[in-house]
């Protein structure tokens, strides 16, 4: 597989504080990486420098280089990164009642001049990116009355109609039952793009995902396939509690359940005590 | 045809029988026959014919391009701030106006015809360029709305100052422009108008997939390309231009540019191009129809077309809250 971008000696310093410290790793065209870490990681934060954000790369605080398509990124405009890059981000709502085909709508905009109006074509992308995600019926829906699963589809069939290459997700699963995450999950799955997602639950990270990468405190701690990443002394290390590691009988996924120690079961995990 | 263009195209027709209907409303009796007759220019009374081409017809289209830009400057900055409150009159055009028209009022005693109008662009000119620079400096939208509000205030109680201790004539004179009334427009007021409007337009018609990415939020723009915060200061400066140019020949007309798109929003729909094409038609109509009020309703004497437009947008309002609460 072709590399796609490369992201070297990546660092974000904001006051003293470094959000992200000598990131380095390439993403392979085609490929599913999961950006796990507690709270705070950097991974939001990551994504970010990926995508220069508003062109956070040209900041002081910022050094590193990001290239895609050995080119660096800072020398694409805004407008050739979103024809790269389609972002879903965590939370979508309007206060206008946008419909569906408004939403989808708003992929076109990366690949339309001034004045252009939509084409037969454009309307047959949208229906088809919506068949894609099971949502074809609702192209006049009210996207605010969707539920969260829906939205997230929704999004997703966006990112197809921008026709971008890589397809990155801010935690995709957040305020979703367990049914829709796996849905949402198994559809990004199932485009054949290259998706660079954060992720917080970290079984459905090992499930989905043919690469993770884990970040504490702005450092990159391991990157490698679920089973050399999820070991229980890194992940223990970086969530600081016990756990230990499975394979699942019937995905044949690695999985890693946590535990509280016997003797820390009926301690608190506030370091003061709340009684005070 | 589909629902919206059929809409658009039942919007339009009222417009042109609006404004047409409009005309033969007026103090001077000119019977239909005579009106028809000045229309096509075989008119046989002179004085019906300055009446019709020097009065009413300049009037009613002034009224028709207010009604648009206002309602048009309402909707551009709701979906850029997305918020279904902002209007024009938030970031303190109409108080800039106010400050600019007293200053001429008290410092110049004539030439007030050219004077007054111009004090006033550059006073909500002057309001919007501090909003703006508030705005730079907080880099924050919900902040700059509160910073209209503030600029409001302030250049208002700058402007009461200067009233208080002005010459009682001119405090009138700015009192009752502040009121609005399009009694003592000109045709070249109407072409003035209509070009900015047209240059407003033109520019939202260009950038209305950017506008619409903008709904679902700042970051979900930005990852499709836009960048933001230039396309959100374009559109004030848009917002800024239009307001200013018609409060400067017609005075404070409030309520219009909020009204107005939140009735498009229901009837139409919500993103750029349809929110302005409705917008544009059914602002038209309403100022159209606010003003033959405005000059008929009392037998002898006008209303100020902002009173009306002010008592009409709170009831409506109201209206509008109560039926929400009846929703929920």
């Amino acid at each position: 597989m072709s590399t796609l971008l490369n992201i070297s000696q990546l660092s974000w310093q904001v006051q003293n504080k470094a959000i992200l410290k000598n990131i380095n790793f390439n993403v392979r065209k085609g490929e599913v990486i999961g950006i796990i870490g507690p709270n705070g990681a950097g991974k939001t934060s990551l994504l970010r420098c990926i995508t220069n954000q508003n062109n956070i790369l040209a900041s002081a605080n910022v050094t590193g280089n990001v290239q895609l398509k050995n080119r660096a990124i800072t020398q694409y405009s805004a407008k050739e990164i979103a024809q790269h890059f389609a972002l879903v981000m965590q939370k979508n709502d309007s206060i206008f009642a946008l419909s569906v085909q408004d939403v989808m709508k708003m992929g076109l905009l990366p690949h339309k001049s001034l004045f252009s109006l939509d084409s037969d074509h454009d309307k047959a992308q949208i229906n088809l990116a919506l068949k894609k995600v099971g949502l074809d019926q609702a192209l006049q829906n009210s996207f605010n009355q969707l539920s969260g699963g829906e939205q997230q589809r929704v999004l997703i069939a966006r990112a197809l109609v921008q026709a971008s290459q890589v397809l990155i997700l801010d935690e995709p699963t957040n305020h979703l039952d367990v049914y829709y995450q796996h849905q949402v999950l198994q559809l990004v799955n199932k485009l054949n793009i290259t998706v660079i997602m954060t992720v917080h639950d970290l079984n459905l990270a090992s499930l989905y995902c043919q690469r993770l990468i884990l970040l504490n405190q702005g450092q990159l701690i391991c990157d490698g396939s679920p089973e050399e990443v999820l070991t229980p002394k890194q992940v223990s290390q970086v969530f600081g509690l016990p756990c230990q590691q499975s394979i699942d009988a019937m995905t044949g996924a690695t999985q890693v359940s946590f535990y509280l120690p016997e003797t820390s079961m009926h301690t608190s995990l506030f370091s003061e005590s709340l009684d005070e | 045809m589909n629902k919206v263009t059929t809409i658009f195209l039942v919007l339009a027709t009222l417009v042109i029988l609006s404004a047409m209907a409009a005309i033969t409303f007026g103090p001077a009796n000119i019977d239909s026959a005579e009106l028809i007759a000045c229309l096509v220019g075989n008119c046989q009374n002179p004085i019906a014919n300055i009446v019709i081409w020097q009065v009413r017809i300049p009037r009613v289209l002034v009224a028709l391009v207010a009604g648009m830009g206002l309602a048009i400057a309402g909707a551009i900055l709701q979906n850029t701030t997305r918020n279904p409150l902002a209007d024009p009159y938030l970031f303190g055009i109409v108080s800039g106006a106010g400050l600019g028209a007293t200053i001429a009022n008290i410092s110049l005693a004539d030439n007030l015809t050219v004077a007054l109008p111009l004090a006033a662009f550059l006073g909500a000119l002057f309001s919007v360029i501090i909003v703006v620079f508030i705005a730079k400096v907080l880099q924050r939208m919900e902040q700059l709305l509160l910073a209209g509000v503030a600029v409001s205030f302030m250049l208002g109680s700058v402007t009461q100052f200067i009233l208080y201790f002005g010459e009682p004539f001119a405090t009138n004179r700015v009192i009752f422009w502040l009121m609005g009334s399009l009694a003592r427009v000109e045709m070249a007021n109407f072409y003035v108008i209509a070009s900015v409007l047209i240059v407003a337009i033109v520019t939202v018609i260009a950038l209305h997939r950017q506008i619409d990415a903008l709904l679902l939020g700042d970051e979900s723009a930005a990852s499709l390309g836009v960048d933001v915060d230039k396309l959100r200061l374009l559109m004030l400066g848009v917002c800024a231009a239009l307001t200013a140019t018609i409060v400067a020949y017609c005075g404070g007309i409030g309520f219009v540019g909020l009204m107005i798109p939140h009735i498009v929003r229901q009837l139409i729909g919500v993103t750029t191009l349809k929110l302005i094409i409705g917008s544009a038609l059914i602002g038209a109509i309403f100022l159209i129809w606010v003003d033959v009020i405005a000059r008929s309703s009392l037998p002898h004497a006008e209303i100020p077309i902002g009173i009306i437009t002010s008592a009409l947008g709170s009831i409506f309002f109201l209206f509008i809250m109560y039926r929400s609460r009846a929703i929920n």
